[in-house]
């Protein structure tokens, strides 16, 4: 039996170090990206996988209880309000935003970038044919 | 539980007290980050973050002390940071529209410029949608 609680103690410790690590991650995400919309995806990464790992250890170290069971409902509580929160503040930014577009320049170039890609594909294709 | 030997309890002890640290000081950084957002949207998203951390605390406490009722504190807490997260960004929506409106009233010339400098820089349907909505 004393195996079998050591085996719980390292199972648990890991998938309690993973969640510490997801945490890590979405702190650096969030003061890495510029743009609030950028750093609620890092954000939303923590909300969800981060607590799942944690709570998911802490359920391995606590056994077969109601404390378990709880600690589901708050797992799966937060799969479900996190997106829906998020995408409260997603519009909140865009809503209030006046020159949202300073943050967005990208998609023009990158949508004139993906029509080139395309071209140059089928260029290839109908050149590898002709060969 | 409670045939674990000696070592173990203290292990357990130890790493929930280093989790426990770890945790705080991430607390820390994130309350730099929402001190710091530029937009009101960072503080949300950094104060939901701090929310996270602290349900992950408070479930670490409620082992470590071996009480078994703060996981629902745990449970009430998410229930409230979520509402609040709702409830702030519903609102602060409603007091920019307010602002936007009596600014408009105020001054309609500076707001037409400002329009025109949207309309300059391209051509966008939201921004059609919103010029509409402001004549």
């Amino acid at each position: 039996m004393e195996i079998l609680e050591w085996i719980r103690l390292i199972v648990g410790g890991a998938l309690l170090l993973c969640g510490l690590i997801i945490f890590l991650i979405e702190l650096y995400g969030v003061f890495h990206l510029k743009y609030v919309l950028n750093r609620m995806h890092a954000a939303a990464m923590g909300d969800t996988l981060g607590i799942s790992f944690s709570l998911v250890g802490l359920m391995v170290f606590s056994g077969l209880n109601f404390t378990t069971l709880k600690m589901m409902l708050i797992v799966i509580f937060l799969w479900f309000a996190s997106p829906v929160s998020s995408h409260l503040l997603a519009r909140l930014e865009v809503v209030t935003n006046e020159n949202l577009e300073n943050h967005c320049q990208n998609y023009a170039e990158l949508a004139e970038l993906e029509k080139e890609l395309n071209r140059e594909k089928e260029d290839e294709q109908t050149g590898g044919q002709e060969a | 539980m409670s045939e674990k030997s000696a070592v173990l309890e203290m292990i357990y002890r130890n790493m929930y007290i280093a989790v426990l640290v770890i945790l705080a000081v991430m607390l820390f950084v994130c309350l730099i980050r929402a001190v710091r957002g530029p937009r009101v949207a960072d503080r949300i998203v950094a104060v939901n973050m701090m929310g996270t951390m602290v349900m992950v605390m408070i479930a670490v406490l409620s082992l470590l002390l071996k009480e078994g009722f703060l996981v629902d504190i745990c449970l009430i807490y998410a229930m409230v940071s979520f509402l609040a997260v709702v409830v702030i960004s519903m609102v602060y929506m409603g007091v920019y529209a307010e602002r936007a409106q009596r600014r408009r009233q105020k001054y309609p010339q500076g707001h037409n410029r400002e329009a025109d400098r949207a309309g300059m820089q391209g051509t966008e349907p939201e921004k059609g949608e919103s010029a509409n909505g402001n004549s």
